[in-house]
């Protein structure tokens, strides 16, 4: 996700407080947004909002169905965002080393999983490729794949996160 | 053709000089770090740090195939390998080559010659390289006698079925042989179930000299002086110096020569070593091997000449002619470097990784530092020990060893355990002063004084 400006804020903000939604979660690398009507879950999920460059707000709105957490990269140069906010309730599927990431066996094929897809802790969901040999990277957890990461064909990092699942309880 | 990108597949300080290096030739750089590196003062200044694996070197650092498909996925055209690690493998050198990236290094087939053993004795033979003088398989002491007599005593045999000092005797006169001959040959059939010796000559006080060489490819070698590194603990080099104060002109001149012979023939490609023995007492040298790849204590040379060894290792390996001539290149004042490392010499020289709590460098003029430590950094446990080097340059040896002296003294660094006082005791050590040491002083009269010594 590129840069989340305020008044994108705003505009969820907005369309949660009129939906009949409970609850909103948004995840990138860079950003997290939780919100919810509940005030339990909002003081369960508060955190600092952690740098100058989070949004800020109409004090009004700060005040109150939100909570926002703003993470930044280390540097621009450490690629790998090991350290990536994982969001609550989910699980990470990290590569096992530097590779190409691909979603399918072979290309054109049907990709090991789509989102909102159940899997099992054997479950084989990607591979990574370091110079012509494969590598299967497996769930690992038995859940449901909520998020892929990564675009097919890119090169990861070592630790870099690939796909979000969240664990069936 | 110019390179555009490189590849940095190594750590610590090196990666950081190449990185430095690429930079001021406008050569952008991609470092591989392993997970444990992913804060060090190269990731930083790299244009670019790609996470390449855990922290162990062998899923890391030693791994050819991930370093070579992240230089490939990072658009990268040339690979610098720094020492250590991967840097003298032939097999790395291929695979950078069959897939298009540059090997900053001689070729594979270069790497494979000078870096075995007895192909690179083969090609100082046929390069009248001298080495040192010895035998074929002895059948008796009679005939050692008679060979002994023309290598010069005093000799030492050899078991020609393995090491480790079994069979091994020094013999300083022709009597020591007669007595000695038939004992060794016993040892060694105990120990390898084969008697046979052979005879070589014994270096009683020797010098560790070297000579600093970069070769075009093309057959043009060119040599940068000599370095001594006679300072040894167990074969690790702990302070080198440049020129070699010791050797005349005429010896000198004679060493740098060999150099050139015995790559010349291979058209060696890229920065290199070629390492000889000094006989103290015989005033002579004799080669030990090459090595192929820029080397630990090379910014001696290049305070001596004033030269960048790596931005010339990145020129040969584009392909650029050679920029310069050996009539260009000039040897000026005496540099010494000492190896600042992570380990505690009051304790056997246990490794200390660890926080560093206080790094406190000397700075002033003729005083260099090559290290990637800073306030705060992370020595960590998994790699060499070695934690920067500290060069300093002076007029003449006398003034360049006071000014590491001082260097030395200036130097603080808290939170882990260095070797920084020992560094001290050996330079202001009388026999140092007077550059009255050999290989094994160290070993022989420091270490073990030192190691009871309390505090410094």
């Amino acid at each position: 996700m590129t840069e989340v400006k305020p008044e994108d804020v705003e505009a969820l903000v907005e369309i949660f407080d009129q939906s009949d939604w409970s609850e909103l979660r948004i995840a990138s690398s860079n950003f997290q947004l939780y919100l919810s009507k509940d005030a339990a879950q909002r003081d369960r999920h508060r955190v600092a909002v952690s740098t100058p460059a989070a949004p800020s707000m109409s004090p009004q709105r700060a005040a109150g169905s939100l909570s926002v957490q703003h993470t930044t990269a280390a540097s621009t140069h450490a690629a790998a965002p090991a350290d990536a906010a994982i969001p609550d309730g989910m699980q990470a599927v990290r590569a096992p080393s530097l590779g190409t990431f691909y979603l399918a066996p072979k290309p054109g094929a049907a990709p090991f999983v789509t989102v909102g897809q159940r899997v099992e802790p054997e479950t084989e969901i990607c591979i990574i490729e370091v110079m012509k040999l494969f590598t299967a990277v497996r769930a690992g957890v038995r859940g449901i794949v909520r998020r892929i990461l990564v675009a097919d064909a890119q090169m990861v990092e070592f630790d870099q996160p690939l796909i979000l699942i969240e664990p069936a309880d | 053709m110019a390179l555009r990108r490189l590849f940095v597949a190594n750590r610590g300080e090196i990666a950081l000089r190449i990185v430095r290096a690429a930079k001021s030739l406008g050569i952008q750089t991609v470092l591989a770090v392993s997970a444990a590196d992913r804060d060090s003062l190269a990731a930083r200044e790299a244009d670019r740090a790609v996470v390449i694996g855990p922290a162990p070197a062998r899923a890391s650092y030693l791994n050819a195939n991930l370093l070579v498909h992240a230089a490939l996925a990072t658009a990268c055209d040339a690979l610098h390998p720094g020492y250590g690690f991967l840097s003298e493998r032939a097999e790395f050198a291929e695979l950078c080559e069959t897939n298009g990236i540059i090997f900053v290094g001689p070729t594979a087939e270069s790497i494979r010659t000078v870096g075995d053993k007895l192909s690179a004795r083969a090609l100082a033979k046929t390069s009248n390289v001298p080495m040192v003088p010895g035998s074929g398989m002895i059948e008796s002491a009679a005939e050692a006698q008679r060979i002994a007599a023309e290598i010069g005593y005093p000799v030492v045999t050899k078991a020609s079925a393995g090491g480790g000092g079994r069979g091994m005797m020094v013999a300083r006169t022709a009597n020591d042989l007669a007595t000695g001959f038939d004992k060794s040959s016993h040892e060694a059939k105990e120990a390898f179930g084969d008697g046979t010796l052979y005879l070589e000559r014994y270096v009683e006080r020797a010098r560790h000299v070297e000579v600093q060489v970069l070769g075009d490819g093309q057959g043009g070698i060119l040599h940068f002086g000599e370095r001594d590194c006679s300072m040894q603990r167990r074969y690790q080099k702990m302070v080198e110096e440049a020129p070699a104060a010791i050797l005349s002109d005429a010896v000198r001149s004679r060493l740098h020569q060999a150099a050139i012979q015995l790559l010349a023939p291979i058209r060696y490609r890229n920065a290199g070593t070629v390492e000889f023995l000094y006989d103290m007492d015989r005033d002579e040298f004799y080669f030990m091997e090459v090595n192929a790849r820029i080397q630990v204590e090379h910014p001696v040379s290049e305070e001596i000449t004033g030269v960048d060894l790596i931005q010339l290792q990145l020129a040969v390996a584009a392909g650029e002619p050679l920029s310069l001539t050996q009539d260009a290149i000039h040897c000026q004042g005496h540099a010494i470097e000492v190896r600042i490392i992570a380990e505690d010499p009051q304790r056997n020289f246990a490794p200390s990784p660890g926080r560093i709590t206080k790094w406190q460098a000397p700075t002033g003029a003729g005083v260099r530092l090559d290290s990637a430590m800073f306030d705060g950094a992370l020595v960590p446990p998994f790699y060499d020990s070695m934690i920067g080097k500290l060069i300093v340059r002076g007029e003449h040896r006398a003034d360049a060893v006071e000014r590491m002296r001082q260097a030395l003294a200036d130097f603080q660094i808290e939170g882990i355990a260095t070797n920084l006082p020992l560094l001290r005791a050996i330079v202001a050590h009388p026999d140092y002063l007077a550059n009255q040491i050999e290989t094994k002083w160290l070993e022989r009269l420091i270490l073990p004084t030192f190691g009871n010594s309390k505090g410094n």
